[in-house]
């Protein structure tokens, strides 16, 4: 039972992975539209935290449904 | 293994303190006393730097133009045309935040045992307090989710009276009712475990790197999980608020 827990928890966490490629995504484009045009970084820094903050809380949500699996069972 | 593994629980788990009053066990959660910790901070803070205001800012003074500067700037960006009466309450939970996330780098108390081994006062031996953030615990974030979306709320009704304010429901299409009345549900709930893992996230990474090589290395990580992590995530605690509260006077 130990095991299967300690494997779903495992595989919670796993959706680290995917938001670790959203959010570099859209950084990177966020980096090519300010070389574009320098002149708007400042609208572009506050949609790119935005939009890393939205991305980032599926990990979030993976993280803490991996931690209620462990201690909470 | 097992050592860590009950640590971590530890960490997780609300810590309680029991003082007794007049005959009386008082039970008190941690984070309780750390968010008093961070009020009083924040209101010593405020009383020190608003005495004897001049109208040529000078030492002190012009700090705290620049803060209040910048969250006045922050809210008028990001709310739109009544970022005046919105601007206090943002720059408290922006300030009350950040001073909770980073509170952990003050975390120099000794431990209750060590406290007991010099002084040999029997208190010290129960006793267990660390500075942790208070915002680990779910219950603080989700207070100030819940806050936030009472701000929506209020700000929607004034700005648009009551008729206005139901109306919007049905904007743009009558078809969006269920989705905009999830929203007021969804919104404090993500606003929450955002804060909560965060911050939960940084404390048990801390944890880890104190217990597997106490030397200089966590001073180092310290810098981006205590300080940025911390200051970062009450800056997007804000900003979002600043957009639903946007949205909903608009």
């Amino acid at each position: 039972m130990n095991n299967m827990i300690a494997f779903a928890a495992a595989i919670c966490v796993l959706t680290g992975a995917a938001v670790g490629i959203g959010i570099s995504i859209a950084t990177g484009k966020a980096v090519e539209s300010v070389a574009r045009q320098p002149e708007a970084a400042d609208k572009i820094r506050n949609v790119v935290v935005l939009g890393a903050a939205l991305a980032e809380a599926t990990a979030i949500y993976g993280f803490v449904i991996a931690l209620m699996l462990i201690l909470f069972k | 293994m097992e050592d860590i593994g009950s640590q971590i629980k530890e960490l997780v788990e609300l810590n309680k303190q029991h003082i007794t009053l007049f005959n009386k066990e008082i039970e008190i959660n941690d984070s309780i006393i750390l968010m008093w910790i961070v009020m009083a901070v924040l209101i010593i803070f405020a009383l020190v730097f608003t005495r004897k205001l001049k109208t040529i800012p000078e030492g002190k003074q012009s700090f705290i133009e620049v803060v209040v500067e910048f969250v006045n700037n922050f809210t008028k960006d990001n709310v739109g045309h009544h970022w005046k009466i919105f601007s206090p309450f943002i720059g408290t939970v922006l300030l009350f935040l950040i001073v909770s996330n980073t509170i952990a780098i003050f975390n120099i108390i000794p431990s209750g045992h060590d406290l007991y081994r010099l002084t040999h006062i029997e208190f010290f031996k129960e006793f267990h307090f660390e500075l942790h953030p208070p915002t680990k615990d779910v219950n603080v974030t989700l207070g100030m989710a819940i806050l936030s979306m009472i701000a929506v709320l209020v700000s929607g009704i004034k700005v648009k009276k009551i008729s206005g304010w139901l109306k919007s429901f049905l904007e743009p299409v009558p078809l969006m009712l269920p989705f905009k009345i999830l929203d007021y549900f969804i919104r404090p709930v993500s606003l929450c475990f955002r804060q909560y893992g965060n911050i939960l996230g940084a404390v048990i990474v801390m944890k880890l790197a104190y217990t597997a090589m106490p030397l200089v290395f966590p001073g180092v990580i310290s810098i981006y999980f205590d300080l940025f992590d911390g200051i970062l995530q009450a800056y997007v605690f804000c900003f979002l608020t600043c957009l639903y509260i946007g949205e909903a006077i608009e």
